[in-house]
């Protein structure tokens, strides 16, 4: 940590940065104004509270900066925070924010002739593979997993393999596609995360915010 | 490699190919993930802060002792030991044909001395320990597959005062080494079980909200817990500064047996404040990882701006095989000298000398006690402040008094 006294909040770029904001301000939080310039290379802001500091990184490294400490909190989806179990991540708070599923989906003409009851070993592409190893091993099915960083819907269409496991918003992307959901394997929102040791050792301070949070969320939901 | 005929998808030529590619590829001094080599000045500092811990622990009347490096698995992996069962090597003993394991952790292993050996010394019975330990895996915090433990155990006392002298001891080693702003987590592992016990939380119910809890999850013990779930929430909500969070665990309604577990951490905390009025505490009733084998009250050291723990330990059953039943009462800590060693700089090196060929052993034995390294030369040197220079020495001999090599 680069220094004794500073927080850290770790921000995903994208979608759900949109969706924190409002939170933020709630929270009493003010980013300088380059965090709401869509053009700026920037990726370390400061705020209006002293000592805090946000950064910007991608939403499936969020995770990894608050479990190693390089950042003392931060907002994550439950599906990557489910990917990679840090047990030096506590996630206190649901933000209510990013809603969405992770689900199976493949071919739509393939829908009639598959019964899922008797897969053995199935091939998936996907953005999860520790999540989608698990939930099929757990009923029983080797799932290898075709690691992808996005555009999974295009898998089953190029042969890459059948079936792909993805966060569902709206489904259009998967329409578009000719492909259907056939199991949902979790529902998804965004978490407040804080390191394990930064609980411990500050336990007023990243208290405290968990509470401003928490009323950031109780507020917006009334 | 006679086998290989038996074994048609291996090439002719057996082993060779793999072989082949390693060395194409890797370097010779590549070591297996989580090993490395300590230079100096670490290696040096590594065991001065270990030999400086056990001389502390010794101090507090734990005497040192030396279990082995491996030994057979049944009795290294029974009792405490099951914890670290999927992270220990194996091998195969080839003169007693038994399984043997390489410790993971040698808090076992003390406990099995404890019980056999000195089953018949003097109770309460306190050891410490130092030594390496090897893993199958790291973890993502620490990668490292073998670290030193440092550790002291505290067998055959029940009472608050043991729990709470393992734990002030644990913090004034480590403030004895140096390491500041310290804080210890206290944490209860079996008021969840037995809460959960109360209200018939098992199954698969039970494996969710217990993930639940180990990620501070309301949400998730809300949605998984049924009629535990007000009972859990109030616990994960006693999360925090002891002094704000233990009133609050106080009001909540808990089976008789959770009740006597939270009286005693309260009991234990008093205890501490007494001996370390200072020092910082926290409380996690929900706290489970890393505690799965407690039977008693459980605690964790940190140090601000520290990634990791420094320290951990608590309550346990002392057993030194399978037929030692209930065990003996015990507690202890480990003390891990890797993330205690990164939160330290090592100290400026000594000075350091260069003596000519032929210096007599008296001046030599007399820079030694005024606190200097010499260093030999082995061949006459025609500039000796040159090759002082060049093996890192700051001085040279001359003229029987020390001297500057530069300036």
């Amino acid at each position: 940590m680069d220094s004794a006294d500073g927080l850290v909040l770790a921000l995903p770029k994208g979608r759900i940065l949109k969706e924190v904001t409002p939170l933020l301000g709630r929270a009493g939080i003010e980013p300088e104004p380059a965090f709401a310039d869509g053009k700026s290379r920037q990726l370390r802001f400061s705020t209006n509270v002293k000592g805090l500091s946000i950064v910007c990184v991608r939403s499936f490294d969020v995770a990894t900066f608050v479990a190693f400490g390089a950042a003392h909190m931060g907002v994550a989806g439950s599906d990557v925070l489910m990917e990679f179990d840090y047990p030096e991540n506590y996630a206190p708070l649901d933000l209510g924010i990013g809603r969405c599923r992770l689900m199976i989906a493949e071919p739509a003409d393939m829908v009639d002739s598959d019964d899922p009851a008797r897969w053995s070993h199935i091939a998936v592409a996907t953005k999860y593979p520790e999540s989608t190893r698990r939930h099929f091993a757990a009923r029983g099915v080797q799932a290898e997993c075709i690691k992808l960083n996005g555009s999974m819907e295009l898998a089953p269409a190029l042969g890459l393999s059948r079936r792909i496991v993805d966060l569902v918003d709206t489904g259009r992307t998967l329409k578009a596609n000719g492909l259907v959901e056939v199991e949902h394997i979790a529902d998804v929102s965004s978490r407040l995360v804080v390191n394990r040791a930064a609980l411990k050792t500050r336990p007023e301070e990243i208290g405290g915010w968990i509470d401003r949070f928490r009323e950031a969320v109780d507020g917006a939901q009334a | 490699m006679s086998f290989s005929r038996n074994r048609p998808r291996i090439a002719p030529g057996g082993g060779s190919g793999p072989k082949r590619i390693m060395s194409d590829l890797e370097h010779k001094a590549l070591l297996p993930a989580g090993l490395r080599d300590m230079l100096p000045p670490d290696a040096a500092f590594e065991a001065e802060i270990v030999e400086r811990l056990v001389a502390f622990l010794g101090a507090r009347g734990y005497v040192r002792v030396k279990p082995p490096l491996v030994e057979f698995e049944d009795s290294l992996l029974s009792g405490a030991g099951v914890a670290v069962s999927p992270d220990t090597f194996r091998l195969m003993d080839p003169v007693s044909q038994r399984m043997m394991g390489v410790r993971a952790d040698i808090t076992p292993q003390i406990a099995r001395i404890a019980l056999s050996r000195l089953a018949a010394a003097a109770r309460p019975l306190r050891l410490s320990y130092a030594g390496e330990v090897l893993r199958v895996r790291g973890t993502q915090l620490r990668p490292e597959r073998q670290f030193v433990q440092v550790g002291a155990e505290l067998i055959g006392a029940a009472g608050p005062l043991a729990d709470a002298e393992i734990i002030v001891t644990a913090t004034e080693a480590l403030a004895a080494i140096g390491v500041g702003g310290l804080s210890v987590d206290l944490t209860t592992p079996r008021l969840v079980p037995l809460v959960c016990a109360r209200f018939g939380l098992e199954g698969e119910a039970g494996r969710m909200v217990r993930a639940a809890l180990d990620r501070k999850d309301s949400v998730g013990v809300a949605a998984h817990a049924g009629p535990a779930a007000e009972t859990l929430a109030a616990l994960l909500a006693a999360t925090g500064r002891f002094e704000d969070v233990y009133p609050r665990l106080q009001t909540v309604s808990l089976p008789d047996e959770a009740a006597e577990e939270r009286d005693r951490v309260g009991a234990i905390a008093a205890l501490i404040r007494n001996g370390a009025p200072d020092l910082p505490l926290t409380l996690d009733p929900v706290e489970h990882r890393g505690f799965e084998y407690h039977t008693g009250i459980g605690f964790t050291v940190f140090a601000g701006g520290v990634r990791g723990e420094l320290a951990g330990g608590g309550r346990y059953r002392a057993r030194g095989g399978e037929d030692d039943g209930e065990g003996e009462r015990a507690t202890g800590f480990t003390l891990y000298v890797d993330t205690i060693l990164r939160t330290l700089t090592p100290p400026p090196a000594q000075r350091c000398i260069l003596l000519p060929v032929g210096v007599d052993a008296a001046a030599a034995q007399a820079l030694h006690e005024a606190g200097w390294v010499t260093v030999a030369s082995l061949d006459e040197n025609a500039d000796p402040r040159a090759e002082a220079a060049r093996l890192g020495c700051d001085h040279v001999l001359d003229g029987g008094v020390p001297s500057p090599v530069r300036g």
